[in-house]
């Protein structure tokens, strides 16, 4: 179906984990007719997050999405968010660039992503993907930072490290870049 | 002779396991390994393709990696596989693949650096033996996965539960 004749919602439900989370925002979603278009879900802490865009054959609206979602999320004690996409938003924007995976870890400390991130946009670096988790015991806490970005056109992954390297010296902290661009096979 | 469509899933050819050819190779798998060669070549950046990725359920494919980034240093040049075999294997490396016959997604598969492959070379008629390693080796392995009616997608592993440890075993 063409995008012009659906609506497209960003929508995003949190709360405590516990089995049949998923499955109560989506038995709602398919009794509406909506399609999950993309989403990504995952265990954060003792929190269950998930976040889906999900479209709609117009007309449609935000009102009945979250007139249909509130009940559920209610029943669950989970916080609800919706936010209707404008035309345009809905679609990835191809990535013509070097796709690299940049790790960083070491002893726990305030900024770690901040600092890199920072860095990174400074060069129209953009992140597609970011995971972090805190890991080690609770003496010797170890952060650890997995992310994915585009690189933007004239910039070589080989460049990329350079660019972190005095980071890597100030925070103490292991920072390693790979390159993921896909193989067409 | 001719750049044929390729199929993309789900059609249901690309998950049947495809058949041997018989010992003689006839006019009937040189026009196969052409329209594989042709269909290869047309592809933009396409290091090979497999018979049933054209509609064929035959064990034949081609790899040509020598015009790649990844395999230009490291190849064999072209590949013409009938009956191809992976008699030994070693090594693991991650590459992310994508697939003509799965478009608008890429995932992480793990494979053998390092393989030797036995086949029927349809080019001198003679059966030959290739050890392959690198990105030649990955290839390799893409296209007779085609053979066993298996995608990438069969293969996919998990980046997220890859590097984060789980705290208990079992």
């Amino acid at each position: 179906m063409p995008h012009r004749e659906l609506s497209h919602y960003a929508v995003s439900v949190v709360g405590a984990d516990r089995p049949g989370i998923v499955a109560g925002v989506t038995e709602a979603l398919y009794k509406l007719g909506c399609n999950i278009a993309d989403s990504s879900c995952a265990m954060l802490a003792g929190e269950f997050a998930m976040i889906l865009i999900v479209s709609h054959k117009k007309p449609f609206t935000k009102a009945l999405l979250i007139e249909e979602l509130k009940p559920v999320c209610e029943r669950m004690a989970m916080t609800l968010s919706v936010r209707h996409l404008p035309l345009g938003e809905e679609d990835r924007k191809e990535t013509p660039g070097e796709i690299c995976q940049i790790t960083v870890y070491g002893a726990d400390q305030t900024g770690i992503v901040y600092r890199v991130t920072s860095t990174l946009a400074a060069h129209q670096i953009n992140i597609m993907d970011l995971q972090t988790k805190l890991a080690g015991t609770e003496q010797e806490p170890v952060y650890i930072m997995l992310l994915e970005a585009v690189l933007p056109d004239g910039c070589s992954p080989e460049a990329v490290e350079p660019l972190l390297d005095g980071l890597k010296q100030e925070l103490q902290v292991e920072i390693s870049v790979r390159i993921v661009t896909p193989v067409e096979l | 002779m001719a750049v044929q469509p390729i199929l993309k899933y789900p059609h249901p050819l690309l998950k049947k396991m495809a058949h041997p050819v018989a010992a003689a190779l006839d006019t009937a798998i040189h026009t196969l390994v052409q329209d594989l060669l042709d269909t290869m070549q047309a592809g933009p950046g396409s290091v090979g393709v497999a018979a049933p990725q054209i509609g064929v359920g035959l064990r034949v494919c081609v790899v040509d990696v020598s015009n790649s980034r990844h395999g230009k240093d490291n190849n064999h040049g072209l590949l013409c596989m009938v009956n191809p075999e992976i008699i030994s294997r070693s090594g693991k490396a991650v590459m992310r693949e994508g697939c003509m016959s799965v478009p608008d997604y890429t995932g992480d598969v793990e494979r053998a650096t390092e393989i030797t492959v036995r086949f029927l070379d349809s080019q001198s008629g003679q059966e030959r033996e290739v050890a392959a390693s690198g990105f030649e080796a990955v290839a390799i392995q893409h296209e007779m996965d085609h053979l066993d009616g298996l995608l990438f997608l069969d293969r996919v592993i998990s980046v997220s539960t890859g590097l984060f440890r789980r705290k208990s075993y079992r």
